[in-house]
C-alpha cells in the first residue's frame, strides 16, 4: 500500500520528537561539546545510534527482504549494475559508490562522489556548529518556542528548492 | 525514568533500521530517518503540486526530485517530530517564546544558516542522522562524510571561540 511509509513515518516522527525533546538529543552537539568542554553526554547518543542501527540492520536482514542490499559496499553494486544497464552505461561498480541520495547518484565516477562527500560533510558540520545544533535539534528548539529555530526551518525548507533548482544542475554540469 | 541521550540514540537507531525493514521506507536504502531528505521530499512534493517548478516528464507526470518512496505521497517525519516535540515541551512545561542572544543565532542570521545547512546536507545526500545511518549500512563514502562533519565541527568550534 502506498500510504504505509507516510503513516509509519509520522509515528516514527512522534516518538523521535518526544524522546529528542526529553533527552536534548543532538548529533552535531555531541562533537561540539566534546571539543569545547570535553562533555560526552551527547556524544554517547551518537555512538549508541551507530551501534543500534548496525545491530538493527544485522538482525533485521534475516527477517525482512527490504534489507537485502545490507553490506552496501559488497551488495550495493548489483543495484548500480541494474540501473546502469537500464541507462545504457557500461562500467563496473566500485566499493566506494554511495547509497543513492547525492545529486549525481547514478554516476559511475567514485571520485566525484568522494568530492561531494568531502565538500558537503565539511559544510554540514561547519554551518550546523555555527547555527547551534543539527537540523533535528533545530526542529526540537522550534517546537520549544525558539524564534531563531523557527526562522531556521523556513530557510531550511527554501534551501531544498534552491538546491534542486539551481545547485544540483550546476554540480551535475561540473562533475558529470 | 530519566531519558538520556544514549537511550534516545539507541531507540532512534532501532527505529531507523525498523523503518526500512518493516514499514517500506525504501527506495532509496538507509532512508528510515533523515531530517534534510524528508523535509526536501515534503517541500518538493508540495511545491511541485502547487506549481510544477521542476517541469513535467514526457508522459505528463510531475518531476519531483527526492526519494522515489515519496513520489505519490511524501514522508511526514518532520510533521511527526514537530508534533511530538510540542507535546513533550508542553507536558513538561518547557514551552516558552525566546530568541537566542548571540548575533549569529538571531533569526535573520539563522535563516541563511538554515539555507546553507540544507544545501550542504543535500550535496552530501543526508543530514547528520542519515550520514550515521548510511555509515551503519556500511557505505564507505558515509564514513568519509562523518569524518568531514567532525572536521567541520572542529573548525566551527575554533570560529565560535573567536566570536565569543
Amino acid at each position: 500500500m502506498d500510504l504505509l511509509p507516510a503513516i509509519a513515518s509520522i509515528f516514527l516522527g512522534l516518538i523521535m520528537g518526544y524522546l529528542g525533546q526529553r533527552a536534548r538529543m543532538c548529533f552535531i552537539g555531541g562533537m561540539r561539546d566534546y571539543y569545547l568542554v570535553k562533555d560526552t553526554y551527547l556524544l554517547k547518543g551518537l555512538f549508541a545510534f551507530l551501534v543500534c542501527t548496525l545491530a538493527g540492520f544485522i538482525l533485521f536482514q534475516f527477517v525482512s527482504p527490504a534489507i537485502k542490499t545490507f553490506p552496501w559496499f559488497q551488495d550495493g553494486g548489483a543495484v548500480f549494475a541494474k540501473k546502469w544497464a537500464a541507462m545504457g552505461v557500461t562500467a563496473s561498480p566500485s566499493l566506494l559508490l554511495p547509497v543513492p541520495g547525492d545529486p549525481i547518484t547514478w554516476s559511475p565516477k567514485a571520485g566525484a562522489h568522494i568530492i561531494l562527500a568531502v565538500l558537503g560533510g565539511f559544510g554540514l558540520g561547519f554551518f550546523s556548529c555555527i547555527a547551534g545544533g543539527c537540523p533535528f535539534r533545530q526542529h526540537i528548539m522550534a517546537a520549544e518556542g525558539s524564534k531563531s529555530a523557527i526562522v531556521y526551518l523556513v530557510g531550511f525548507a527554501l534551501g531544498a528548492i534552491i538546491f534542486h533548482r539551481f545547485v544540483a544542475p550546476f554540480i551535475k554540469a561540473v562533475l558529470a | 525514568m530519566r531519558i538520556t541521550a544514549a537511550i534516545a540514540g539507541g531507540i532512534f537507531g532501532l527505529l531507523g533500521a525498523a523503518g526500512q525493514a518493516f514499514f517500506h521506507v525504501i527506495p532509496p536504502p538507509a532512508y528510515g530517518i533523515c531530517i534534510a531528505c524528508h523535509m526536501r521530499d515534503l517541500v518538493n512534493w508540495i511545491a511541485a503540486h502547487i506549481y510544477p517548478i521542476y517541469g513535467l516528464k514526457a508522459g505528463g507526470a510531475l518531476i519531483i526530485p527526492g526519494g522515489p518512496v515519496s513520489y505519490n505521497f511524501p514522508l511526514l517525519t518532520i510533521v511527526g517530530i514537530l508534533i511530538g516535540a510540542v507535546i513533550a515541551a508542553s507536558v513538561n512545561k518547557e514551552f516558552k517564546w525566546k530568541v537566542m542572544r548571540v548575533w549569529w543565532q538571531r533569526p535573520w542570521a539563522e535563516f541563511f544558516l538554515g539555507m546553507l545547512v540544507m544545501i550542504s546536507a543535500l550535496t552530501f545526500g543526508g543530514c547528520p542522522i542519515r550520514t550515521a545511518l548510511k555509515a551503519a549500512y556500511l557505505d564507505i563514502t558515509a564514513f568519509i562524510g562523518l569524518i568531514m562533519i567532525a572536521a567541520g565541527v572542529f573548525v566551527g568550534c575554533q570560529v565560535l571561540r573567536k566570536l565569543t
